[in-house]
């Protein structure tokens, strides 16, 4: 689906929750746009389920970039494969304080925890809500549990954390109402390197206990 | 020409800012830039500063010293009262300030933000292919953060001629927006009841966004669903999960999953963040066709 947002960008929708398809078509489309470039478009932005394109309005109509995209929409999508990544993670302690919380709730021990959570490689799914901040996922139905009913204030950056049948990296400090399972030295945000962050939506992640 | 500015006095929030960091939304990071473009772009006709930084500060203003050396400086945005060593001078204006000169800006009487520019660049290391101070991700400008009493910024290189600067913009009546990503979220009626009513602007306001005060409880029954995230854009008009609406400003989020009712058009983006807190303001939908159209006229 396109849909206007304002009046110098355009969103493709490609779902209204977060599934496996919809996040697989939004990157796959995301990356079409970025090796085959359409006209007008400044910037492509690839979120869990969407896809933000930025255009200059003093430059270009919105009927011309929606319709462009409406027939890049018909093309094959890519189905990109990332990189792969092992991000060592020190799980529980006091930079995971969660950890035994989160296993508790899913009725296991912690090492089998950490065992299931990293038995599986999983993908980063975007990046958002904060500077190199990652979502990665998709853990099995046994490994889901909702947030936590509280917010942290602060957590630092190299958190991981874990919700919603995901783990995420915190990049830089942040609020977070994510369970706090563990810290790894990987860092995906540096101001001075181009690009600024390292891992992209889509490459594929594999966790480790360190 | 080169100086060295001494910050001797500064308000809060007051950053050093470019016309803006594009392109790095995809990895967390919203472009900043002036809050009001259109006063920032003046200030600069002004100070002949082409497309070099500036600083951007809030009602409280700043004073600075030249310490060494001299540079031409412009300043517009909102309505200020400023002094070059105590002689009142014109809002907006400029002039060429040497060694020992104090420039005092204090006191808004209108507005919320005003831009001080030089003719030539501010020393402060690009980041990310710009100079703007963003306070979300504290990156840019004088150490990723705002500008305080005792800082030191040399400015180097020549300005360009100072060139006409174009009347500033008189436009007032409702703020013009776009209807939204998840205008369809609220209902019909809810809708309607949102065009027409009056929200004030809360204290509750800095550069990542403006809550409104929701006079009229447009949305006090509204059900807000929390919804996947989304990219967000300067100018969404959001809805938390409470009923209150915010407007994200240029150092916004760069996702949210909060539904946005509409987004305030890019002509009207500088109008509204002058609005100060208790003005009262309406929306009122326009089409995307129109708000480019007003964009490209210039006249917004």
């Amino acid at each position: 689906m396109v849909q206007t947002l304002g009046d110098s960008t355009i969103l493709v929708r490609f779902g209204s929750r977060l599934d496996e398809n919809a996040n697989r078509r939004a990157i796959g489309f995301a990356a079409a746009l970025e090796s085959e470039p359409v006209a007008g478009i400044v910037e492509i932005v690839p979120s869990l389920v969407s896809v933000l394109l930025r255009y200059d309005p003093l430059i270009s109509r919105h009927q011309d970039i929606e319709g462009e995209i409406r027939l890049r929409l018909h093309g094959a999508l890519e189905d990109l494969a990332g990189a792969t990544r092992r991000i060592g993670v020190r799980f529980g302690g006091e930079t995971g304080p969660d950890l035994e919380e989160v296993a508790g709730l899913l009725k296991v021990s912690a090492e089998e925890f950490m065992a299931r959570h990293n038995a599986v490689p999983l993908r980063v799914l975007a990046t958002g809500f904060a500077p190199g901040f990652v979502y990665c996922g998709f853990h099995p139905e046994t490994l889901v549990l909702p947030r936590r009913d509280k917010v942290r204030a602060l957590v630092p950056a190299g958190s991981v954390l874990f919700a919603a049948g995901q783990t995420a990296i915190a990049a830089t400090d942040i609020p977070t109402g994510w369970h706090v399972i563990g810290h790894t030295d990987f860092s995906n945000f540096n101001p001075a390197a181009e690009p600024p962050t390292r891992l992209r939506a889509g490459d594929s992640v594999r966790f480790e206990v360190t | 020409m080169t100086a060295t500015l001494v910050i001797d006095r500064a308000g809060p929030l007051v950053t050093v800012q470019d016309a803006g960091r594009f392109g790095y939304l995809a990895h967390g990071i919203s472009a900043s830039g002036p809050m009001d473009a259109g006063a920032f772009k003046r200030a600069g006709l002004l100070a002949g500063s082409g497309e070099t930084a500036g600083i951007e500060f809030s009602m409280l203003g700043l004073d600075l010293t030249v310490a060494e050396g001299e540079a031409v400086m412009g300043w517009d945005g909102g309505t200020f009262e400023v002094s070059i060593n105590g002689r009142t001078q014109s809002w907006p204006g400029s002039a060429l300030l040497a060694a020992g000169d104090r420039l005092s800006i204090s006191a808004a009487t209108g507005g919320n933000y005003g831009y001080l520019r030089f003719g030539g660049e501010i020393d402060v290391p690009v980041v990310m292919g710009s100079r703007a101070t963003s306070m979300r991700a504290r990156i840019g400008g004088l150490e990723g953060r705002a500008l305080r009493a005792g800082d030191r910024l040399a400015v180097i290189g020549d300005g360009e001629a100072s060139g006409p600067v174009a009347a500033r913009p008189r436009v007032e009546g409702p703020i013009r927006f776009v209807w939204g990503l998840h205008a369809e979220v609220f209902s019909a009626e809810l809708r309607e009841k949102f065009v027409p009513s009056a929200f004030r602007i809360s204290s509750m306001m800095d550069r990542m966004g403006v809550r409104l005060r929701d006079e009229t409880a447009v949305f006090a029954e509204a059900r807000i669903l929390s919804l996947v995230s989304d990219p967000i854009v300067v100018g969404d008009i959001q809805i938390l999960g409470d009923g209150t609406p915010i407007v994200l400003g240029r150092d916004h989020q760069p996702t949210g999953g909060y539904p946005r009712i509409g987004t305030i058009i890019s002509a009207d983006l500088d109008r509204f963040f002058q609005l100060r807190p208790n003005a009262e303001l309406v929306f009122a939908p326009v089409g995307t066709d129109h708000a480019q159209a007003l964009l490209r006229s210039g006249i917004a």
